[in-house]
């Protein structure tokens, strides 16, 4: 039988298939006796214990892995175990004889009876997070894992319907081969798992997965979003040839790290990395960097209940341009809206947070967390080669108002004795009002760079995160190229460089088009980079 | 024992990122504390019980007792009737 979903991460696996078994634990037993009531309760209390330990553990690696969202989730988890009503209702049943795992089983079903009741949708989803918290402490307590996946000992495929977070936070390194889920796309977190782990995976499947769980082995193909259960010999030499020419193209792709990217008639493209933070910095120049097209601000300022100090940011932001040196590094300016808490800044709440006050428009109105970033993005020019960038904008009149306060701010650091080198400023082409105002904003800037998902988003009127607008998630639509194309030839008038740091800097099939209107560079997240030098030398 | 009435602010009403700070605020004091929403009367530092408690625009009565109660009431309360956060 043949699946066909989204090539949520590429790469080819033929492995035995494993389901896991995601249900309710069942208690061993339902009662005890008088005289183990006491040890009952301490055994729960360990029990939650260890289940909110692994939990702390997970949202630390999310955390640092920059899922803040999914960290959120499992916090919640953590509140609930440790929950002083569960445990007062698990001690009442306790005290009249129920075991332990049957008390906590039964007090969370009638939490989540009590959720699932609510005429809210949300809160009634959170039923789900009550059996799945209560079924770990209970399983937890009969010293089993509660995940489903104790039964992967052999490296397999995993189909299930859907794949959560704590799901994929457990399964061993190693044992699985890939990931085939009926429900998710690209942007879901078992794609994200899958790509960081660097297995294949294929998700959004849909129903056709029931008809797979009862398979014996199945062959994978993230790359074309296909999955065969219980492969002919044929279908798994296939595999196992294109699984060998694969590897080749990858070890192809290697000599092309560190070439400089150059089109056959001789044109130049720059072919630079996205970072989320300083610390990338490194392995970016390992896949062949030439310079940074993008560096993002946010993560100085996320997680935490005070604002970076300025010498903070300028070690950040100079520990990146030390690392690269001559390269250029586009440092774009903090671009967080109100989905996003800032400490010390008034939101309030949108909402349309993507339509709201944020990027440039949070910036201007906030001096005290626009002039601290500036400073710091000035004072640590001298240690490399800096440029900013602002995002959002949307009329000249915000680049003219953004740039003034740069000028302010660099006014204020020369007066105060700091020598300054020269640094370019350049407009984000993220909103089609930019693209459509590209003269007027090219003469006020030394650079542009497209930001093509928000591009799409914005020109398009459809959501980055909605699955079912899957058709126009992508750059390569005719109102979108015409946006680019008009960026282009407003900046070739001006003589000012373009370059893309959205998606499509990195898809194959994308650079040709970009570069054909006029795009000399092109930033994308660093293991693209390589294939990316490859398509731009054939070109 | 100290209480006030209040309104729920947030948008979402009181769960999601609201309840989580809100939680996070009652664990800090030592007092005993309830959230009163007509004729029901739960425990404050529960995540479970205060969840969907109440929606935005709805009248609760925050309640205290112990050593903080007077500054967990007051802080409690202008929280959870603030707009967000």
């Amino acid at each position: 039988m043949k699946l066909t979903g989204v090539g949520a991460s590429e790469g080819l696996a033929v492995g035995p298939a494993f389901v896991p078994q995601t249900g309710r634990p069942e208690p061993e037993r339902n009662h005890i006796t008088e005289d183990e009531v006491e040890p009952g309760l301490q055994k729960f209390r360990n029990a939650v214990e260890a289940v909110v330990g692994g939990l702390s553990e997970t949202i630390d690696g999310l955390r640092q892995s920059g899922n803040e969202d999914e960290a959120g989730i499992f916090e919640f988890h953590a509140e609930m175990a440790e929950d002083p009503e569960l445990a007062s209702a698990v001690e009442e049943r306790v005290k009249n004889l129920e075991s332990p795992e049957a008390a906590v089983l039964a007090a969370g079903e009638e939490y989540a009876a009590g959720f699932a009741a609510m005429d809210d949708e949300y809160l009634a989803a959170r039923a789900d997070d009550v059996r799945d918290v209560t079924g770990q402490i209970a399983a937890e307590l009969m010293g089993r894992a509660a995940s489903g996946f104790e039964a992967l000992q052999e490296p397999s495929v995993v189909l299930a319907k859907s794949l959560a977070p704590s799901d994929t936070a457990r399964i061993e390194k190693g044992l699985a081969l890939a990931f085939v889920t009926a429900e998710g796309s690209r942007t879901s977190h078992v794609s994200i798992m899958a790509r960081s782990m660097g297995i294949p995976a294929v998700v959004g499947v849909g129903s056709a997965l029931e008809g797979a769980l009862n398979a014996d082995t199945v062959a994978v193909d993230g790359t074309e979003g296909l999955a065969i259960t219980d492969p002919d010999r044929e279908t798994v030499a296939e595999f196992e040839k294109m699984s060998e020419a694969l590897a080749k193209e990858r070890a192809a792709l290697d000599e092309y790290r560190h070439v400089e990217a150059r089109t056959s008639d001789g044109r130049r493209i720059e072919v630079a990395a996205n970072l989320g933070s300083a610390s990338e910095a490194e392995d970016a120049l390992g896949w062949g960097a030439e310079g940074v097209g993008l560096f993002r601000t946010e993560f100085l300022f996320m997680e935490r209940d005070d604002l970076p100090s300025e010498d903070e940011q300028y070690d950040a932001y100079s520990a990146v341009a030390r690392a690269f040196g001559e390269k250029p590094v586009i440092v774009r300016t903090l671009d967080v809206g109100g989905d996003k808490d800032l400490p010390g800044v008034d939101q309030v709440h949108e909402d349309n947070p993507f339509l709201g006050w944020r990027g440039i428009r949070m910036s201007l109105d906030t001096p005290d967390l626009f002039e601290p970033q500036l400073r710091a993005i000035l004072r640590a020019t001298s240690h490399g080669n800096l440029k900013v960038m602002f995002p959002m904008v949307a009329d000249v009149e915000e680049l003219k108002a953004a740039k003034k306060m740069l000028e302010k701010a660099r006014a204020g650091l020369e007066e105060g004795g700091v020598e300054l080198g020269e640094v370019q400023t350049g407009v984000m082409i993220e909103t089609p009002a930019a693209a459509i105002c590209a003269t007027e904003l090219a003469k006020e800037s030394a650079f542009f760079s497209i930001g093509t998902n928000d591009l799409v988003q914005y020109t398009l009127a459809a959501d980055r995160g909605n699955e079912r607008l899957r058709r126009l998630q992508s750059a390569d639509h005719p109102a979108v190229l015409a946006l680019i194309r008009q960026a282009c030839e407003a900046a070739k008038k001006a003589n000012i460089p373009v370059g893309v740091c959205g998606e499509a800097a990195g898809e194959p099939e994308m650079i040709p088009k970009l570069i054909s209107l006029g795009v000399t560079e092109l930033s994308m997240g660093a293991p693209s980079i390589p294939r990316a030098k490859k398509v731009v030398s054939e070109l | 024992m100290v209480e006030r009435e209040t309104t729920v602010g947030p948008e979402a009403g009181i769960h999601g990122r609201p309840a989580a700070r809100f939680l996070k605020a009652a664990k800090g004091f030592s007092s005993d504390i309830v959230i009163v929403k007509g004729d029901r009367e739960v425990n404050a530092k529960s995540i479970l019980k205060i969840t969907g408690l109440a929606k935005k625009g709805e009248k609760i009565t925050i309640r205290a007792e112990g050593e903080d109660a007077e500054q967990a009431v007051e802080t409690l309360a202008d929280l959870i009737s603030a707009d967000e956060h």
